[in-house]
């Protein structure tokens, strides 16, 4: 499994909640590797896009279409490795 | 003082999830509407939400959205809510009726079921397919949907500036999720549905669900339901009308959202087991209160949450 940045995988569990209102919720209660859609968190398509665009805003990284958004969309993990390789 | 819009979802698009261990299956008015439900239409709503029984799978989700609807909204009546407008989106129709009393609950389901079995007849004879596109804007969907004349494609859906739903001939619709994905769609995927529901081809049906309420008397809502078509509150007599030509219709919910925003209401309750309406609003408005009653129970007892709504 590939390092990243543990204050990103922080604040990427922290963007989640809020582009995603789970006012329930706290960083703790996400699992780094847990899968995003499905099972896991049980994320969908509506909240796929509140992500892309929370990225754009947040991060200013682009998701340019779906066969990305389903590699970077997998976990919190892949989600921190995108930014990271974007950032570069 | 809170404005709360009761919003009845469309038809579930997988098998609800009732597990042993589920709150709902403790409820009393759960227990109650199943029983119904297996006396009136002979459905098994827990045995349909464990089995892999595919046929008639649509009529199946149809009833099951009907009466978890239905049984939401007796939860949150029970614990004191009470809406100040009812909004539905596309089959929702009928839960709505029912829960502002313009018909019964038995007549709810009984509508449910039997246009359900008219589109079921339509799906298998004349086939169709519905997609939800996500991240296109709608000059892109309505063009995809011009680029592929000769599958009477047509947006069933406007769900928000970028949700949108496809219907029309399935290889047409096939067609459309490859072109849709190809600009750059966040998201193309085909929904359960074996016909094109909400598009002007299935209006040839109008006629057949006119005749078939003629057997139902309708009262005047108790609780206004917003017409997404005029936005306006529907009467009483053009009830029927509604009914029978929405299938044929576009469901207009962004506007019908809109609407009620502008209206000054602040709270969206989705009254079902699903949170697609609550995810929808909270793009169209990210500023308004929006939940699901499927999504929370212990929650809804709590008072702070209860006090803005309760009269």
């Amino acid at each position: 499994m590939a390092e990243v940045d543990s204050e990103l995988i922080e604040k990427l569990k922290q963007l989640i909640i809020t582009r995603l209102k789970l006012a329930d919720m706290t960083p703790e209660m996400i699992e780094t590797d847990a899968p995003l859609f499905g099972e896991g968190l049980g994320l969908d398509s509506i909240d796929a896009l509140e992500l892309v665009l929370g990225l754009e805003k947040e991060f200013g990284v682009v998701i340019p279409d779906a066969e990305v958004g389903r590699t970077v969309f997998q976990s919190v993990r892949t989600m921190a490795q995108y930014v990271e390789d974007q950032k570069r | 003082m809170g404005r709360t819009a009761f919003c009845f979802p469309g038809q579930l698009q997988e098998r609800p999830t009732l597990k042993e261990d589920h709150p709902l299956r403790r409820d009393p008015h759960f227990k109650e509407c199943v029983e119904m439900a297996s006396r009136q239409a002979s459905f098994d709503l827990l045995r349909f939400s464990f089995k892999g029984e595919e046929a008639g799978f649509n009529l199946k989700l149809q009833i099951a959205t009907y009466l978890l609807s239905m049984v939401h909204f007796s939860r949150l009546r029970a614990e004191g809510w009470v809406p100040d407008i009812i909004t539905e989106h596309s089959m929702g129709i009928y839960a709505a009726l029912a829960a502002s009393e313009a018909i019964t609950f038995e007549e709810g389901l009984w509508i449910t079921e039997s246009i359900g079995r008219i589109l079921e007849r339509e799906g298998a004879s004349s086939g169709g397919a519905m997609a939800s596109i996500v991240g296109l804007p709608s000059g892109e969907v309505e063009k995809i949907s011009q680029d592929l004349n000769g599958f009477h494609l047509s947006i069933a859906n406007y769900n928000g500036s970028k949700h949108f739903v496809l219907s029309g001939e399935e290889e047409g619709i096939e067609k459309a999720i490859d072109l849709a994905l190809s600009k750059k769609a966040i998201s193309a995927t085909r929904l359960t549905f074996n016909m094109g529901l909400h598009s002007p081809r299935l209006s040839v049906l109008s006629g057949e669900i006119r005749a078939l309420l003629k057997k139902i008397e309708i009262r005047s809502p108790k609780f206004p339901i917003l017409n997404h078509w005029t936005v306006r509150p529907l009467r009483r007599e053009e009830i029927k009308d509604f009914l029978s030509q929405e299938i044929g219709q576009p469901v207009y919910w962004d506007r019908c959202v809109e609407k009620l925003i502008q209206e000054g209401i602040n709270q969206f309750i989705e009254v079902g087991h699903g949170a697609t309406l609550t995810k929808l609003i909270r793009w169209i408005d990210r500023d308004v209160e929006a939940f699901s009653a499927g999504d929370r129970f212990s929650p809804l007892c709590h008072s702070e949450l209860v006090s803005e709504s309760k009269r």
